[in-house]
């Protein structure tokens, strides 16, 4: 009996002792996709990546904030106090508390946050076409990135992994040219693996993937490597410039020749202000629209992102590229037929009688569900014209620069739009490859860091102060959260 | 051969010489209130045999000649008692005197200590006690009885519940504490489930020495053991029953409609508006509230039968119990079946076997109740000038106020009932590998299977009520548009829900008891737990059930086409909780205790890196009282405790650490918006348990053998409480449906004194007095909340109204904040001299404080508010006492809350609802007033959260009340019975508060945010019973 009963004590104590306690706790929720359950099956990668993409279409912003900060536009909006970050941004008197600049580094890291999630699992399993969904994933996180550096400067580079909420006090500000360098990386990778075509309208091609990494060799003044990059582009032969300039912006033409990477918008889903980050649609076009507007040809909107008169100014009077760009409200309407009928009205937070000609609501183009925010019109982050412009500066400003190839691409572009040809060399060149890319490319959220990175920002911007606003502050929200630890970009 | 005859003969002339039998004597030694004894020494007088008594107080003794033998009984602090056996083989032993009470045996969590020894802070209550009070909740019947508890209801309906807060709120989370019936798991939102009959002990453990329980102990711990039987008794059959009324304690002072015609006229007149009534002499009206609340029948039937044989002991039990609402009858019932066994057998020398099943039945009927559209926020504020039903009999539509509904139709069109089975239960064996060595083995479960029923009948409350499930008063359904041009009806509908929730817990431990150089006592426990929990649902709602007629409702009868419109839902859950402890309880000679605990927890609520937590809490006590220089004589007993410890909250949500893929990643390929995927909630591998630091230190004494004395003190700090507060964009939680994580941060305080001082009077022939008051002071702070936000906001004021509560640094959890009152606006010429610019004040009004100095009342920020309120007493005090004279009885219990503040938001602030008659005496011109704002329909300011909604919730309340007789046993024996009482007794006699609504006894139903906040809650009843208790 005794000796039974040991035997029985002794299983007793010896079997919860084999039971392996991690494993017992180490359970999935039942029948739920996780984050920690996922990455199964190729869909699954699929999704994640659809999801990675989602944070391209919070273009908006930088359309707004890359014009307004320049000598292109104002902020206009409703009043003063409407999205009074983009008021401060174009006064130069912004600070480290600006909600638009906070959603710009916000939105940009939650886009980085998903590849890198894609990324982090990407040896999980192998199926074919397992190649093509990280490099896409890969070029959308330095895609991201490169938008972060341009607005921030250093940021932490947190690479193929998510961070705890612990974690993110241990990491630090990571140099501008380390980040560069992924960038780089990156896009080199993105571009080994990809095709000059995609079947599906949308997805990344080698052209994107080379055109952004000769614009990140651009913003760090590696002229050499930019040229022999966007070269390879243009000597693919597969973009052109198209033949109305007006149309480039038109949610017919989209696809076209000159489009090398745009976001996709669709106007089938309605939206509201609540969250502009779920939209399908293109804000822009609903916020720069006319305020009230009444009449033919565009629907209204909120009157933000105003063109200058300066910009206007600044197109000789024949540039077809003028009216193309910049609306003249009153203007337009006097040549309407029934002009006494069409009415506008002017927003609290400024005017100048000028409207982005290029993002804007028009008759045709509202997104069915609700009319306000519902734009289906793509945002061109680069079209070729700007590869074209991107090469030009580059040939120009090499070790050794190639002028001659300079001229031809510069004048490709002057060309579509009827301007006589530019012969200069040298300097005079350089000034006039910047002359064009204003003309060619103002609407579309370059200007402004066109102007820092050609250190002319100072000359253009009121209240510009070199060795400050060159780069956007920190938000000092996120200096907080991220522990208190990093430090402020420089006079901030 | 023949020398062993020989022996056997002499030895049979000797037992025959001695003319006695010898045999084995058994029995319980006790103390003078009944209350077991363990570790009693007893001593076969002149002989070395003799045996200790265990936990249960209980002894044997083999060979003992049962004819001579004298028994000693002895225990450190008891007058040592001899007893002659004179031939009985049941002895049962009352010790008496010295240090009373201070050998009562309590669990303390795998295993027991007695009140003398135990190290920590802990509160007794024997479940006699409890059944005295004919509560039929145990949490409402423990409310008043032991400080550092302090119990709220969270509704008076019957089968509600209430919150249990054991030394203070810390954290806006889950504060329950861990309740465990004879070692297993019992949720606690399930007491309602336990039958208080069938409780022997409730001891409550509420410093750090509830640290055994690890992960689980920081809200405190509550262990209830049933009833067991004793060795050597012949059954003992227990009858009782009571019958009572219950009754509304208060009805709110309405106005009725002479009153309301009146001051409606005023207020729309004072809005240049058309007034309502043309005469305004309509009497009184309609009195909803008599019309709401109705006497309501409760009664409660008992048996017990407890017993044993020499190796065995058993205790059943079974109970009936049910009660009515004050509010809706039989649309508010309780109805509970309890079963019970519970038996100990030794199966060998050293194996015991104690298996205790518990079994609960219960079905209850619910109203909607405590919220806006509950049937006693539409009874406040239905107007007294319509009828209940109109002249063709159907009921009224109380049209000018769209979201208050008739109650009367409403609760006739209620028709919410659950059910549920629960099965609670263990089967333990113990082996004693030696006399000092235990090792027990045990399997817990507890199982519940949850049905709910709910039929929607098509209903017509009047036109635009939200409620109405009929589009007009002929009953007819909606139509539901399923394709273009196509539509169906939707009828009458029901929800059938079941969900299952199991738990299976295995437990080994071992406990050893050694002394050695006669002066170091150490007792050790040491073991394993293994436990999982599994919970699955499934639901679904079918429409269009025949007849709109409650005797179809079930899903089967459904006649929706093709099966449209009808859902189904489910969900499931399981969780796992693996733990290893060791607790060592050392005794130097018999001043010095100490303690240590160590306990490391598992849980699959963690995030993988914190999936394992240590918990450790020291402890000691010194029994001043026992030392050689101690000279104090009038203090008998003197103890000074300490402790201090680590525990954990683990009541958060499953798998919160891990990232779920709910979040919206679509994108746009092909012009085709495609649907992705993206982490919605942030995943947080860090996550973690709550962490509660305690101290504690007190002292027990003994004053005059009649007086007991317990003070604590204690420091209770609470950390790492689960926000999901804004996070650093870098983590990437700013896309589309992304949310931060679920993180730890933010700290909570609570330090308190506990008083208890109780009374007995010595042991008298024919007068016995008992006495005990208890108070709790608990003061109660939000010590950190994560950088970057300001404040948790809690529940809102009024429909859609502000937030009310907070849990902001600084303040106490869920305190009150909005704008302080400084009487009323009485001319124009004031407002216009006011150093305080005040928008949109007109005479009559009321005037608010300027908190932050700016010489003007912001409404468009919080720079003005202050708090105006705390839903925490300063001080619960609870006061029992107990009179017998010769066959008579008498008790009672109150309970007081001072110091807390309730929101009177019951209150539709809409101009036709009903108000209450504090209206009469509004502001009407200058100097009428300087507390009542005017009536009018004029946009104003009075009705934003202030102080003037804020009002004092203190209130003292005698629980229970009870006069019984016991006959002579004389009398009673002829017919077999031992005993007979009879009694009387009430319920919530007697409430005194200043508070408007029906009752100050609020708790949180709506969590720690929404504590005392007034929807026009569900009072406890008073209720008045007969009833009579038997013993066979």
């Amino acid at each position: 009996m005794t000796k039974k009963i040991t035997t029985i004590i002794l299983t007793l104590i010896i079997l919860p002792s084999m039971f392996s306690c991690k494993k017992f706790l180490d359970i999935d929720p039942l029948y739920t996709q996780d984050a920690e359950n996922f990455f199964e099956t190729p869909n699954d990668y699929q999704r994640a990546l659809t999801g990675a993409y989602d944070l391209l279409q919070s273009s908006f912003m930088t359309v707004w904030i890359g014009e307004i900060a320049s000598d292109n536009s104002i902020a206009g909006g409703e009043s003063v106090n409407d999205t009074e970050g983009l008021h401060e941004i174009e006064a130069m008197s912004h600070d480290a508390v600006n909600n638009e600049l906070r959603s710009i580094f916000r939105w940009n890291y939650a886009g980085i946050t998903r590849a890198n999630y894609l990324l982090e699992n990407k040896n999980k399993i192998d199926f074919e076409g397992k190649g093509k969904i990280i490099a896409e994933a890969t070029f959308l996180r330095a895609y991201y990135y490169f938008e972060l550096v341009k607005y921030f400067g250093d940021v932490p580079l947190v690479i193929d992994k998510r961070l705890g909420a612990d974690e993110v006090t241990k990491v630090d500000r990571t140099p501008r040219s380390e980040v560069f360098a992924q960038i780089e990386q990156d896009l080199s990778f993105a571009a080994s693996v990809l095709d000059w075509n995609d079947p599906t309208k949308g997805r990344i091609t080698k052209g994107a993937c080379l055109s952004l990494l000769g614009k990140a060799y651009l913003y760090q003044d590696k002229f050499d490597q930019a040229a022999s990059t966007f070269d390879v582009v243009i000597n693919q032969n597969r973009y052109a410039l198209i033949g109305d300039y007006s149309d480039l912006f038109k949610v017919n033409n989209e696809g076209h020749s000159e489009a090398v990477f745009d976001v996709q918008y669709s106007g089938a889903e309605g939206g509201g202000y609540g969250c502009l980050i779920c939209l399908e649609g293109n804000a822009a076009p609903g916020f720069q629209g006319i305020r009230q507007y009444n009449g033919p040809v565009y629907g209204d909107g909120n009157s933000y992102n105003l063109p200058t008169q300066d910009l206007h100014d600044a197109f000789d009077a024949t540039d077809i590229r003028r009216d193309a760009t910049v609306l003249d409200i009153d203007a337009f309407i006097s040549k309407q037929p029934n002009s006494s009928e069409i009415t506008y009205a002017i927003g609290g937070g400024g005017h100048t009688g000028y409207y982005n000609n290029k993002y804007i609501k028009r008759q045709g183009e509202i997104g069915l569900p609700d009319n306000d925010l519902t734009s289906p019109v793509n945002y061109l982050v680069i079209r070729y014209a700007d590869v074209l412009l991107m090469a030009a500066e580059a040939h120009n400003r090499a070790t050794s620069p190639d002028d001659l190839k300079a001229q031809g691409y510069l004048n490709q572009v002057r060309l579509r739009v009827g301007m006589p040809p530019i012969n200069a060399s040298g300097n005079a060149l350089t000034e006039a490859i910047w002359t064009e890319r204003r003309l060619e490319l103002s609407g579309e959220g370059h200007r402004f860091f066109d102007l820092v990175r050609t250190a002319k920002a100072a000359d253009e911007i009121n209240g510009f102060i070199t060795g400050k606003h060159e780069l956007f502050p920190i938000p000092q929200v996120e200096i907080d959260l991220a522990g208190g630890d990093w430090s402020q970009n420089n006079n901030y | 051969m023949l020398n062993r005859s020989l022996n056997f003969i002499i030895a049979i002339c000797l037992s025959l010489v001695s003319l006695g039998q010898t045999g084995a004597v058994s029995g319980v030694v006790s103390d003078s209130l009944g209350q077991k004894i363990m570790g009693a020494a007893i001593v076969v007088k002149g002989t070395n045999s003799g045996s200790i008594t265990d936990e249960n107080g209980q002894y044997r003794i083999i060979n003992v000649d049962l004819t001579n033998a004298t028994l000693v009984a002895s225990y450190s602090g008891y007058k040592t008692k001899e007893i002659k056996v004179k031939g009985r083989k049941n002895v049962n032993i009352m010790l008496s005197d010295a240090s009373l009470g201070l050998g009562q045996v309590m669990v303390v969590g795998y295993g027991t200590a007695t009140k003398k020894e135990f190290t920590g802070a802990s509160a007794n209550v024997i479940g006699e006690d409890l059944q005295k009070l004919n509560i039929p909740r145990i949490d409402q019947a423990l409310q008043g009885q032991v400080s550092g508890v302090n119990i709220n209801t969270n509704s008076g309906s019957p089968g509600g519940s209430s919150s249990i807060r054991i030394r203070g709120l810390s954290t806006f989370g889950d504060n329950d504490p861990l309740i465990l019936v004879d070692g297993v798991v019992y949720d606690s939102e399930g007491l309602n489930a336990l039958n208080p009959n069938d409780i022997e002990s409730v001891n409550v453990l509420k410093d750090a020495t509830a640290g055994i329980y690890g992960v689980r102990a920081a809200n405190g711990v509550i262990l209830i053991e049933t009833k067991k039987g004793r060795r050597n008794v012949k059954p003992k059959i227990e009858l009782s029953a009571y019958t009572g009324v219950q009754q509304a304690t208060k009805k709110l002072n309405l106005l009725n409609a002479r009153e309301y015609a009146v001051l409606k006229n005023e207020m729309f007149a004072n809005g240049n508006n058309s007034l309502p009534f043309s005469n305004t002499n309509l009497g009184e009206g309609t009195d909803w509230q008599d019309a709401v609340f109705q006497d309501a029948q409760v009664q409660n039937y008992n048996v017990t039968v407890t017993g044993g044989t020499e190796k065995t002991t058993y205790s059943i039990g079974g109970s009936y119990f049910s009660q009515d609402g004050i509010v809706g009858l039989d649309k508010s019932n309780f109805t509970r079946f309890n079963g019970r066994v519970n038996l100990n057998t030794e199966m060998s020398d050293r194996l015991r076997l104690s298996s205790v099943l518990l079994y609960t039945n219960e079905e209850r009927q619910a109203l909607p109740e405590n919220g806006i559209g509950s049937v006693l926020y539409n009874t406040i504020n239905a107007f007294p000038t319509d009828p209940i039903r109109g002249a063709t009999g159907q009921f009224t539509y109380l049209e000018e106020v769209s979201d208050i509904i008739n109650p009367i139709a409403q609760m006739q069109n209620t028709y919410n009932t659950s059910w549920v089975d629960k099965l609670v239960g263990k089967e333990e064996i113990a082996f004693d590998i030696t006399d000092n060595l235990t090792f027990t083995n045990r399997f817990n479960y507890n199982y519940a299977a949850v049905d709910n029923k709910v039929f929607s009948p098509l209903v017509w409350y009047g036109p635009g009520k939200a409620q109405n499930t009929a589009i007009n008063a002929d009953l007819d359904p909606t139509l539901v548009e399923i394709a273009p041009g196509s539509t169906i009806e939707r009828g009458a509908s029901v929800y059938e829900g079941r969900a299952t929730y199991s738990d299976l817990n295995f437990e080994s431990f071992v406990n050893h008891n050694t002394k050695f150089n006669d002066i170091h006592t150490l007792k050790t426990t040491a073991g394993v737990s293994i436990f999982s929990r599994n919970g699955k649902g499934l639901g679904g709602t079918a429409y269009n059930i025949p007849n709109n007629s409650l005797d179809y409702a079930d899903i089967s009868a459904n006649l929706a086409p093709g099966g449209f419109l009808n859902n189904t839902n489910s969900f499931q859950f399981q969780e796992r909780l693996v733990s290893a402890f060791v607790r060592t309880q050392y005794k130097y000679g018999t001043k010095y205790n100490g303690s240590l605990i160590i306990r490391r927890d598992g849980s699959s609520k963690f995030g993988p890196n914190n999936r394992f937590g240590i918990f450790p809490t020291v402890s000691g006590s010194w029994l001043l009282s026992e030392e050689d220089f101690y000279n104090i004589d009038r203090i008998k007993f003197f103890k000074l405790r300490l402790s201090y410890g680590v525990s954990g909250n683990d009541q958060i949500a499953n798998f919160a650490y891990r990232g779920l893929l709910n979040g919206e990643g679509v994108y746009v390929f092909d012009d085709i918006i495609t649907i992705g995927a993206a982490i919605g909630r942030a995943a947080n591998p860090d996550l973690k348990w709550e962490t509660t630091r305690q101290f504690n230190i007190g002292a027990d004494l003994k004053i005059l053998h009649t007086f007991d004395l317990t003070l604590n003190y204690f420091i209770k700090n609470t950390k790492d409480l689960l926000f999901q507060p804004d996070v650093s964009g870098v983590l990437g939680t700013a896309g589309a449906g992304s949310y931060p994580p679920i993180i730890n941060a933010g700290d909570v305080s609570n330090k308190g004194l506990e008083i208890e001082l109780g009374y007995t009077m010595k042991q008298g022939k024919k007068f016995n007095l008992s006495t005990n008051i208890n108070a709790t002071f608990i003061n109660n702070e939000v010590v950190k909340i994560p950088t970057g936000i300001d404040f948790l906001p809690g529940a809102a004021f009024g429909v859609g109204g502000n937030i009310a509560t907070r849990f902001e640094r600084g303040f106490p959890i869920g305190y009150f904040i909005g704008y302080e009152t400084d009487g009323i606006f009485q001319t124009q010429e004031e407002i216009d001299n006011s150093p305080v610019t005040q928008e949109g004040a007109v005479p009559g009004d009321l005037r608010f404080v300027d908190q932050d100095g700016d010489g003007k009342i912001n409404f468009n920020d919080d720079s003005d508010k202050t708090m105006i309120g705390t839903p925490i007493p300063k001080v619960t005090l609870g006061y029992n006492i107990n009179i017998s004279y010769e066959g008579f009885d008498l008790s009672g219990n109150f309970f007081a809350a001072l110091g807390q503040d309730i929101v009177r938001n019951y209150e539709r602030q809409q101009p036709f609802a009903n108000q209450l008659n504090y209206n009469i005496d509004r502001w009407t011109g200058e100097n009428t007033t300087n507390v009542n704002p005017r009536l009018t329909t004029d946009l104003n300011r009075n009705t934003i959260f202030s102080d003037y909604f804020v009002e004092d919730g203190s209130f003292l309340r005698l629980k229970n009340l009870q006069l019984g007789y016991t006959f002579n046993p004389k009398l009673t024996q002829p017919a077999k019975i031992n005993s007979a009482r009879i009694y009387i007794a009430a319920n919530n006699l007697l409430t005194l508060t200043r508070y408007r609504g029906y009752d100050p006894d609020i708790g949180s139903a709506g969590g720690p945010l929404a504590s005392g906040i007034d929807y026009g809650f569900y009072p406890q009843a008073r209720t008045l019973m007969v009833g009579i208790s038997l013993k066979f």
